[in-house]
């Protein structure tokens, strides 16, 4: 059991280090959230105008949930997993995971964490720097509970995060490019996913039908529990059931691409 | 520049040929600029359900300002986006050289080497949106203020491209592109808001005056709003000519910093 563990955790330091040597292209990245947040600042700002509250928050608890989602985009969503997984099958770089005793998912899931531990990191530097200016907007709600229960949904989260790059890195099977399939994702997850504005804002019908699908459970949910959008101890129980469930399905699905994927791959060379 | 012409004419027509060939990939890249579309006008819809005003513009104001923005993004995506985005990559890995082999401009034959039908196709229903929002105005724009539009938005792609230059040009610094193309679209972020939002002095000096992400879609629909204004005209044509020259230096001086497939 432990010397399983010890494949995937040289595999999590390799990609430790794989990921140090493009840190400045994460501090960049992290650099440019802080113009999206700009952004969100202006037109929020703008918007609440002689308005105290939108859909029953104030401007700073709605800027503390656009700041809030900026942290855990770095902590645990998926950046180019997909495409590093395209490539891996494109390249015929999976052969030799065919050939050894290590799964790929959890090899590539370890390489994940390590990438999201440095950008993670990285993207504390530019909030810190920005923080004299941040931190009068910052309201979070001080109950313990939302830390214990936020972070197990934030693990599950990143679960979420992987398993659908995952699946779309799996695509590569049956398709030669999957660029599109990953962008047009995007587009759905920024909106279901709360990216652009708090899925609360939705009519209430729409809000409903989006509890259900895994983009919710992606950023949203824990989001929404650490900024206190979500309190109800009802919902954040169904919350977990449903992003639970999600996780398994995702699992599922994932194996399953692989094991037909691999029907339809042909490794040549040596 | 008739040989010029001649060149551009040539790799539109091979992107055509290639396009064609992969219909279905043409299909998922319209869907996927459509969807983006969607989401921006998704999100004036949600912010517009729980307030009338954003910065004293009107729900179709916004979708005209937005409208505005995505044209112009448009036409960047289709014209310049895939050969650009691929010159990052091919700074990275070497090859690069091929196109430093070709006989003309670098940056031109690096910057048209790509058309993107879908890009294109997409203008037009970016078109559609304005078209909309303006009658849902009840606006009755007159030839000049067409004309000024027209102007405008080709100033603006200008300047898209001037910032999309700038960034990728990044990458003879950096030893990849990945992530940096990403500030192109932090700036065009702001292409989005309209200038009257920018209420604090340090981000109306920043992204208003200093940078060009703002004027570069407010002026054009400010002139179907309101009418010509010369002091307008001139802030975006200048801005458009000062980027452009800014771009192009720090492409060439990032240039000089390419050692071929080793760097």
């Amino acid at each position: 059991m432990l010397r399983a563990f010890d494949k995937y955790r040289h595999s999590f330091l390799i990609g430790l280090q794989g990921n140090l040597i493009y840190r400045w292209n994460f501090a960049v990245r992290g650099f440019f959230s802080l113009f999206h947040l700009a952004v969100v600042f202006i037109l929020w700002g703008a918007a609440f105008a002689g308005n105290d509250q939108l859909g029953g928050f104030s401007l700073n608890q709605t800027l503390t949930y656009f700041v809030t989602l900026v942290i855990l985009t770095f902590f645990i969503s998926a950046f180019n997993e997909d495409y590093q997984i395209s490539e891996d099958i494109r390249n015929g770089l999976i052969n030799q995971f065919l050939l050894k005793p290590i799964n790929y998912f959890g090899y590539r899931f370890s390489i994940f964490l390590a990438a999201r531990l440095v950008s993670g990191a990285l993207i504390l530097v530019p909030l810190l720097v920005a923080f004299p200016i941040l931190h009068s907007h910052l309201t979070f709600p001080t109950e313990v509970w939302r830390l214990a229960v936020g972070l197990p949904a934030m693990a599950l989260s990143a679960m979420i995060q992987f398993s659908i790059a995952y699946c779309f890195g799996m695509l590569t099977f049956w398709f030669l490019d999957i660029q599109g399939f990953v962008i047009l994702s995007m587009a759905v997850e920024s909106v279901l996913g709360g990216q652009m504005f708090p899925l609360d804002l939705l009519p209430g019908w729409a809000y409903g039908i989006a509890r259900y699908l895994p983009f919710y459970y992606q950023l949203y949910f824990p989001a929404a529990i650490f900024t206190g959008r979500i309190s109800d101890p009802n919902l954040i129980a169904q919350g977990f059931i449903i992003q639970t469930s999600w996780v398994a399905i995702l699992l599922i699905v994932n194996q399953a691409l692989w094991s037909r994927g691999l029907r339809r791959h042909t490794a040549v060379g040596g | 520049m008739m040989y010029y012409l001649r060149v551009w004419a040539a790799s539109a027509r091979y992107s055509l040929t290639r396009a064609m060939m992969f219909r279905g990939d043409l299909l998922v890249w319209s869907l996927v600029e459509l969807f983006w579309m969607g989401v921006n006008l998704l999100t004036i819809s949600v912010i517009y359900r729980h307030t009338n005003s954003v910065a004293g513009w009107t729900k179709y104001e916004m979708m005209l300002l937005v409208g505005t923005s995505m044209l112009i993004q448009r036409f960047l995506m289709g014209f310049f986006w895939s050969s650009l985005f691929e010159m990052g990559r091919n700074v990275r890995s070497g090859n690069f050289d091929f196109t430093l082999a070709q006989p003309g401009n670098v940056l031109f034959m690096a910057s048209t080497r790509k058309l993107d039908l879908d890009g294109l196709m997409n203008a037009v229903i970016a078109t559609a949106v304005v078209v909309y929002s303006v009658r849902q105005l009840g606006l009755h724009p007159g030839p000049l203020e067409i004309a000024l539009y027209v102007f405008f938005i080709l100033c603006g792609i200008v300047i898209h491209y001037s910032v999309l230059v700038l960034s990728i040009s990044m990458v003879f610094w950096l030893s990849s592109a990945q992530g940096v193309e990403g500030g192109y679209f932090s700036m065009t972020e702001f292409s989005r808001l309209p200038r009257q939002a920018f209420q604090g002095i340090v981000s109306r000096t920043l992204f208003v005056y200093a940078l060009p992400v703002v004027i570069v879609s407010n002026a054009p629909a400010a002139t179907l709003l309101h009418g010509f204004n010369p002091a307008l005209t001139l802030w975006l044509a200048g801005s458009a000519a000062v980027w452009f020259t800014v771009a192009i230096w720090t492409f060439h001086r990032g240039l000089r910093r390419y050692s071929s497939a080793s760097s």
